[in-house]
């Protein structure tokens, strides 16, 4: 019993500190976003307060069940993928579920919950809702190719397909995949900008086209919960890169740094683009990223 | 009397009766039908082990039938789904003509499944096999139209398949004077060279066409969307498993013997990985469950194809893993589409949509079991397609995972397209009236979801028949490295635990979904899918907004250059080919006595001229 | 701890301090105030260091902007627009249009006062108001929201008979679904 209440109290200290430094992460990206277009921009916490605001709307609407649990589709994969991921190497207080799930299962665990969130969008009747679905899934099929091209490249090479292995095999030979994967490294990044869904990969929610997609229906306390569930998840994605590529973090501070310089590079790529079509979205994955990906394969096999 | 002749006795017995039974009484005849296949289901496993054989002679050849633990697991898949399918059967087919003939087939179906499953020499085998084939064909053409394209498509198809066997069959009595397996196993080390490939590769081309194995798959999506769902349930689900069941005997037994046998595996996984991409492709863009469905089995046999192509152990739990779960979730799905079509008449996802509310328990169901399709967590696909990927991972198939990944990725398109197509988007007035299915029809469904959803945590369940199944063709145990009751392991000693897994995924939702309700209980509520933000405008009555014509339009161009071709095209082409060199034969044939008198004194200066050469 | 009157007197002050920071703007483009908006938003005037944004749809906005002139047709779909909104949520009336019609004051078909037909909490006038007047006008309306006087919701709600009638004058084919916050 007692080692279930720790369980829990692992598991909600580690969702406060992804939703916090997530929940930052989105507040700078607006502020960094304003900077380069030569504005002020919002305060740092503006999300906090966003997110305060949605939560605190005194009514809501929703189109039934589906889009009523839609929310908490989400959440699962969010926590789940959070909870999977080692936040800290080292690690001995919040071991969550490290140990239990590997890299294939993160990689489906990751997918429950766009497909639940699709699901209430669907039920919602609004056409803009199911348009953006179906963008979200074709680019989804785009963006797995490199990354799962990246994922076993680094199997393969490392005979393992678990996280904690793969950081264990970076502890113990001292540099980071990174720099002994470059090729992984680079399609995983490339596919990162899919999962970000930042220019050019803002298909999905594109406010002045599709009215916000699949969240056009939701408002107030959804809204909320996705809001959060996003930023977790912002967060746990991060990690999951610094864990597989960059050597992991000993402490919070280093790994809110390496996250931080990860998380710049979609925002900083996405200040520049312009928005692609859908099946652009999709080829560009198939293209460049799928190439390195092949690459990082070669170099798997070859060394 | 052995209890396996009872068991086949029923089966005839039962399917001339019910036949004979609609004339008195309807639910005489339904009776009867459900007798005669739960009746031989529960006495198979109540009384019929594995090891248990029965001889039959007939017109000095003797027939033996056997059970062991691979061909119990097997039929654990057609009995359990025959069951499940007949109980909904009895819901479908109400009020539908031809009842008789309907029951008649399907019993048969059921009974050549046993039969080709405990067949132990060749000659039952085939002969089951041509009468699964038969009642299959007889049911495909039940709804009587497009007889001439897609009947004889399948029954082509199938002939081909079955007289590759029957050849292999003869070569192989003519080789060892026997028809029993055994001894063609047993002798096939000493075969020649030729041998060796040609009797695998003719077996493998009947087993191929009812695994719908690319190039030979174009009958599949006609065939079993043209069928009544309730047969197409076990069509795809359980007959369609007796391919990938010779196929492991063949594979197992003869082609891992030989060296050459390696390159042999690594043809036909590729064709399985083929198979599964293009498959969900073509799956995509379908606007029809029915289609949606066929393509999507063809697609995943291609998965359970490739797993046990690659031969090793994980590889092997992995396909038959998946092939209990296809069976599971594909029968479930056809028979979701069925009780769609049965309330609404149409199973066109650009004609119907928004029936969550009015048919809640189907919905369930094919949420479950698309969840399970998908292969996402907590539910039973999950632990198949994870050994997939692992089992390719550590045997070296780094290109092919990456075809697997892609197919099983690009496979939530169509899942959501329909579960979108029928359940989601807006409600029409023109639905308004539609129930839920009988009880009869959703009984079946939910308890099969329930299963998937078991699997899902505890996959040993069904683990612990297909490791002993394997053991009998010569693996050795793979409990406690591989599998254990909730736990799936990989050669490198990875290992995805589910229980708790399962725990915390119900405990985050749950605490969820409390939040969302609670919060400001009293100010939420529900308003219809007429009432959504487009622009200000209000949505007539009649004007539906949903999307759903073009529905993965993007994606499709997309992929546009992968399906410019069509294997029906080229079959098309070369049966053209063949009727235009018929043609010109034909015109031999003048019908003028001078003419063939001609071709005599041709003949003859020919035979005269090269006499020496040819003699 | 809900119904003591301190700790909800806290919890309103928190509340309405996080709305007054966080405005999302459905700018409803009726007429042509709406070309002043995107120097609002853009890099000149920068109205996101107030907090303030788009919101794509009326599900999420907070403030709904009625950019000028209102056509008896556009009329009937700011009203849907309107109720699709979920409380709290706010009006602001764009320009001298909505005030009293402006310099459409003798048209026949823009309606004169936008106060008959929607509670509209903040008032911008002239024609048109340069982004300096919008932002003011953001800022009253943050004023009226931190001070718990922004309730026009409310008032549309308690009037919803009058507001209806005035309506049903104006729209001849009503169909719309009811209002039943």
């Amino acid at each position: 019993m007692e080692k279930v209440l720790l369980d829990i109290l692992g598991a909600i200290v580690t969702f406060l500190v992804a939703f916090v430094v997530g929940m930052t992460y989105g507040g700078l990206n607006r502020k960094i976003t304003a900077r380069v277009q030569n504005r002020k921009g919002p305060p740092w916490y503006q999300n906090f307060i966003d997110a305060y605001k949605l939560s605190s709307k005194k009514s809501a609407i929703h189109h039934g069940v589906m889009h009523h649990l839609g929310p908490a589709f989400l959440m699962v994969t969010s926590v789940m993928t959070l909870l999977i991921v080692p936040v800290l190497s080292h690690n001995n207080w919040f071991p969550n579920l490290n140990f239990q799930g590997d890299l294939i299962f993160l990689l489906y665990i990751m997918t429950f919950g766009p497909l639940g969130m699709a699901l209430g969008a669907g039920q919602t009747g609004n056409p803009n809702s199911a348009i953006g679905v179906t963008r979200g899934l074709s680019m989804m099929v785009g963006f797995e190719i490199p990354w799962v091209l990246a994922l076993v490249a680094l199997m393969i090479q490392y005979h393992t397909t678990s996280i904690t292995g793969l950081m264990a095999v970076q502890a113990h030979s001292g540099t980071w995949l990174m720099f002994s994967s470059p090729f992984a490294f680079i399609a995983a990044v490339m596919a990162l900008f899919g999962m970000f869904r930042y220019s050019p990969f803002d298909i999905v929610g594109a406010p002045t086209e599709l009215a916000s997609g699949p969240i056009a229906e939701t408002g107030g306390k959804y809204l909320f919960v996705m809001m959060s569930s996003g930023s977790v998840f912002t967060f746990a994605k991060l990690t999951l890169y610094v864990d597989l590529f960059l050597g992991g973090a000993d402490n919070l501070f280093i790994l809110i740094i390496k996250t931080f310089a990860l998380y710049l590079i979609p925002l900083l790529y996405s200040l520049v683009s312009p928005r692609y079509r859908t099946e652009q979205a999709i080829r560009w994955f198939w293209g460049w990223p799928s190439f390195f990906g092949l690459l990082a394969i070669l170099q798997a096999i070859i060394f | 009397m052995e209890m396996i002749h009872i068991i086949f006795l029923i089966f005839l017995g039962g399917a001339v009766l019910t036949y004979f039974s609609g004339k008195i009484s309807k639910v005489l005849q339904d009776i009867f039908f459900l007798a005669s296949v739960l009746v031989p289901a529960y006495l198979f496993f109540a009384y019929v082990g594995a090891g248990r054989e029965a001889t039959l002679s007939l017109g000095g050849i003797t027939l033996i039938w056997g059970v062991n633990h691979f061909s119990w697991l097997f039929s654990l898949i057609v009995l359990g789904l025959g069951s499940m399918a007949a109980i909904y059967a009895i819901g479908y087919m109400k009020g539908k003509k031809r009842k008789g003939y309907f029951y008649f087939n399907f019993i048969l179906s059921i009974m050549a499944m046993m039969g080709i499953l405990l067949s132990i020499d060749l000659i039952s085998f085939f002969i089951f096999w041509e009468i699964m084939t038969w009642s299959s064909y007889l049911v495909t053409i039940y709804n009587g139209h497009d007889i001439q394209r897609i009947g004889i498509k399948y029954f082509v198809f199938s002939a081909i398949g079955a007289y590759a066997m029957l050849m292999a069959i003869v070569i192989v009595h003519h080789l060892t004077g026997s028809f029993l397996m055994s001894s063609m196993i047993n002798f096939y080390p000493n075969m020649s060279l030729s041998m060796q490939i040609w009797i695998p590769v003719m077996f493998l081309l009947a087993f191929g066409v009812k695994a719908a194995m690319m190039p030979l798959h174009v009958w599949a999506p006609d065939a079993y969307s043209n069928a009544p769902m309730a047969y197409t349930s076990i069509f795809s689900g359980a007959l369609s498993k007796m391919g990938i069941y010779g196929m492991v005997i063949v594979l197992v037994t003869m082609i891992n013997q030989i060296p050459q046998g390696f390159w042999f595996r690594e043809v036909i996984a590729w064709l399985g990985g083929i198979t599964a991409a293009i498959g969900t492709l073509w799956a995509i863009k379908q606007d029809d469950a029915k289609k949606l469905l066929a393509y999507s089995s063809v697609a995943q046999l291609g998965y359970i194809i490739t797993g046990i192509a690659i031969g090793t152990e994980l590889g092997m739990l992995a396909g038959l893993f998946l092939a209990v779960m296809h069976a599971l979730f594909k029968g479930t799905l056809f028979m979701v589409t069925g009780a769609i079509e049965k309330q609404t008449g149409t199973t066109n996802f650009n004609e119907v949509t928004g029936l969550i509310r009015k048919m809640p328990w189907t919905f369930i169901a094919a949420l479950l079991s698309i969840i399970a399709l998908a292969g996402i967590p907590p539910l039973g696909g999950f632990v198949g397609k994870w050994m997939l990927y692992e089992s390719l991972i550590t045997s070296n198939h780094y290109l092919l995972v990456i075809v697997i990944f892609f197919s099983s990725t690009a496979a939530f398109l169509y899942c959501y397209k329909f579960l979108f197509g029928f359940f989601l988007g807006q409600e029409e007035k023109e639905w308004a009236h539609v129930k839920e299915a009988p009880a009869v029809m959703v009984v079946p469904m939910l308890i099969m979801a329930v299963m998937m959803f078991v699997l899902g945590t505890f996959p040993g369940i069904i683990l612990k028949p297909i490791n002993s199944g394997l053991m009998d063709l010569g693996f050795v145990d793979s409990f406690k490295h591989l599998w254990e009751s909730s736990v799936i392991l990989n050669v490198w000693g990875n290992h995805v635990v589910l229980q708790p897994i399962l725990y915390w995924i119900i405990g985050i939702f749950v605490f969820f979904m409390i939040f969302l309700t609670w919060k400001g209980f009293k100010t939420t509520r529900y308003v219809s899918t007429k009432d959504i933000s487009s622009s200000g405008e209000v949505p007539a009555d009649d004007e539906n907004l949903t999307f759903s014509v073009g529905f993965m339009q993007p994606f499709m161009r997309a992929v546009a250059p992968a399906m410019r071709r069509q294997i029906d095209k080229y079959y098309n082409g070369i049966a053209d080919g063949l009727e235009s060199l018929f043609e010109f034969i034909r015109r031999i044939y003048t019908g003028n006595g001078q003419t063939y008198t001609i071709y005599v004194i041709v003949f003859v200066v020919i035979v005269l001229l090269f006499k020496n050469i040819l003699f | 701890m809900v119904n003591d009157k301190n700790s909800q007197k806290i919890v309103d002050f928190i509340q309405n301090w996080a709305r007054k920071h966080s405005i999302w703007v459905l700018a409803y483009g009726t007429g042509c105030g709406a070309i002043e908006i995107p120097p609002t938003m853009t890099s000149r005037y920068d109205a996101e260091r107030l907090g303030v944004r788009g919101a794509a749809t009326p599900r999420q906005a907070d403030v709904l902007l009625i950019t000028g002139y209102l056509t008896v047709k556009t009329l009937k779909r700011v009203i849907r627009v309107y109720e699709q909104m979920q409380d709290p949520k706010y009006v602001i009336g764009f320009g001298s249009c909505t005030i009293n019609g402006g310099m459409y004051y003798d048209s026949y078909n823009t309606i004169k006062v936008l106060d008959k037909y929607l509670p509209v909490d903040v008032y911008i006038n002239g024609c048109m108001p340069r982004p300096e007047a919008v932002l003011s006008g953001f800022a009253r309306l943050q004023k009226r929201i931190a001070e718990g006087r922004a309730n026009g919701a409310q008032q549309y709600k308690d009037n919803l008979e009058w507001y209806r009638a005035n309506q049903k004058k104006i729209i001849p084919n009503w169909i719309m679904p009811e209002y039943n916050w």
